[in-house]
């Protein structure tokens, strides 16, 4: 069974509007580390936003360990988010908390609300930030406010924030665009390699194809809001390329 | 649009001078009748509301002779009687707590009122709205005048009505200010399964802390400016002397009142607005 399973999914942003997504049908496994391509407004972010509903589909299925995303509960939905790590392209630190702060804030979902409340979080939880921030090597700035880091380093903090849930997919969002080359191979081989770590399937949307076939077991290529391409890295050839982006690539 | 071929600069190819005008049809026919409407408007007031323009001409001398036959000198050994000082106090408490209490409920309710962030857009949003812009919609005086009358004279009904005013004062900014975060970091907090208090806890309140302080400063500056006034409708302190010695025509007590009021707004103002420029320095 594929830990995600997307079946036919369209969305809309108004009743009225043009469909972002049309019927787009997808499958997560196990150790996938699969990228979504595709141009601008090709509906990448839609389409990862939709699996932990920050958007609501208009219609489809979205079967997370083979239960439906679309028709969970407001309750439900918070435990099954707390579940689904998520990484961005312009990192959503909260810029005024301390890089710690930020971190632990990735397990508001399994904390009591008081306790979050007044940040008394738990001895293992707070060795468990540390760890992490150990890990993306950012030991040293662990009282820094976020907003005093470089690019790079405050992703590094999104990427500790997401692991911090323990999350069982992760969801990562043109996580190298707000970045210069050299830090966003670094960070695109950070989450390769945290997710080998974790055993964490991740859907990475990236529009940057030479990324994308360099870090990525599987492909999806998305225009216009329809699925052109699903497949094995090593089956996209350069004709599929230029059919997703329209356009001769180099 | 008309073309015409006329200007050739340097003697090359025709270039066509093309039509272009700041001024537009109907734009500057809008623009130009609202300007005279208003106008029209102001003179009409003039003469409707028999403004003699000329009596301001004698404004300085009338004032000066006022204050010279009535008011001068003022009795300023008041000011240091122990029974004004108390009531000086008092206007000061009264406006502690009304903005206290009125910050206190002003801060869920701006939460409830802001359309981004509101937990529940059916019904707690407009409870939100409505509650302070009820607060709003009634002049402080007016507020306390009505809680004279409903819970008898005092400090009681004068703090009351201080916190109904920095309901809709706070309330307001307070709102606006959670409309204008950046949602980024909302997304990213309700992603890890937070729930509405705890979204509000993680990525509102870190964002408009600042600006929240400001607005708290700002609002403790008003409400005692208005705290000063509102003893004269019956709420105890200052106001209460001033109404007093209003009606029993001892002018020259009445000078002292308004300096020492005048000169406790101005030291609550500088001070005021010297701690909102600190905390805008902390960003």
């Amino acid at each position: 069974m594929p830990i995600l399973d997307v079946q036919d999914l369209t969305v809309r942003y108004s009743r009225t509007g043009p469909e972002i997504l049309k019927g787009v049908s997808l499958q997560v496994d196990a150790g996938d580390f699969c990228a979504v391509i595709g141009p601008s407004g090709a509906g990448k972010s839609t389409l990862i936003r939709c699996i932990n509903r920050l958007v609501e589909p208009i219609s489809g299925r979205i079967l997370l360990y083979g239960e439906d995303v679309t028709t969970m509960p407001t309750r439900r939905l918070r435990e099954t988010r707390r579940h689904i790590g998520m990484i961005f392209q312009e990192f959503n630190l909260v810029n005024r908390m301390s890089v710690m702060d930020n971190v632990l804030s990735g397990r508001l979902g399994s904390v009591g609300t008081m306790r979050s409340l007044f940040k008394l979080f738990s001895r293992e939880d707070i060795e468990r930030a540390l760890t992490l921030l150990d890990r993306v090597g950012l030991s040293d700035h662990v009282d820094k406010r976020a907003d005093q880091l470089s690019g790079g380093q405050r992703q590094r903090v999104g990427i500790a924030r997401a692991l911090m849930q323990d999350p069982k997919l992760l969801l990562v969002d043109e996580p190298t665009s707000s970045l210069d080359p050299k830090i966003a191979r670094e960070v695109m081989t950070l989450i390769r390699d945290v997710a080998r770590e974790f055993n964490v399937p991740a859907l990475v949307n990236i529009h940057d194809v030479q990324l994308a076939t360099e870090f990525c077991n599987k492909i999806i290529g998305l225009q216009g809001g329809v699925k052109m391409f699903d497949g094995p890295t090593e089956k996209l050839d350069r004709k599929m390329l230029e059919t997703i982006y329209a356009m001769e690539v180099l | 649009m008309q073309y015409m071929a006329t200007h050739r600069p340097g003697g090359g190819q025709p270039v066509e001078r093309r039509k272009w005008s700041r001024f537009r049809y109907p734009d500057t026919l809008i623009s130009f009748g609202v300007q005279l409407g208003v106008l029209v408007f102001l003179g009409v007031s003039l003469v409707y509301m028999d403004v003699r323009l000329e009596r301001l001409l004698e404004f300085g001398q009338r004032f000066v002779a006022l204050i010279a036959d009535r008011y001068y000198p003022p009795e300023l050994s008041l000011l240091s009687e122990a029974r004004y000082l108390q009531a000086i106090l008092d206007t000061m408490q009264m406006a502690y707590l009304g903005t206290l209490f009125g910050l206190l409920l002003a801060a869920p309710l701006a939460w409830f009122a802001s359309f981004n962030m509101t937990p529940n857009r059916r019904f707690l949003y407009p409870f939100g709205r409505l509650a302070i812009m009820g607060c709003r919609a009634v002049h402080e005086m007016i507020w306390t005048i009505l809680l004279v009358s409903i819970l008898g004279f005092g400090m009681l009904a004068g703090a009351l009505a201080l916190t109904l005013f920095c309901i809709g004062f706070a309330g307001k900014l307070m709102s606006e200010e959670i409309e204008a975060i950046d949602k980024g970091q909302v997304e990213a907090i309700r992603a890890t399964g937070a729930n509405e208090l705890q979204v509000f806890a993680y990525a509102v309140l870190p964002q408009v802390r600042v600006a929240w302080t400001g607005i708290a400063i700002y609002t403790w500056d008003v409400a005692f400016r208005a705290a000063t006034v509102v003893g004269f409708f019956g709420a105890g302190g200052m106001g209460w002397y001033l109404q007093r010695y209003v009606q029993q025509l001892e002018s020259q007590r009445v000078a002292a009142v308004l300096i020492s009021i005048v000169l406790l707004v101005t030291v609550s103002e500088v001070v005021s607005a010297w701690a909102r420029a600190r905390v805008a320095q902390a960003k």
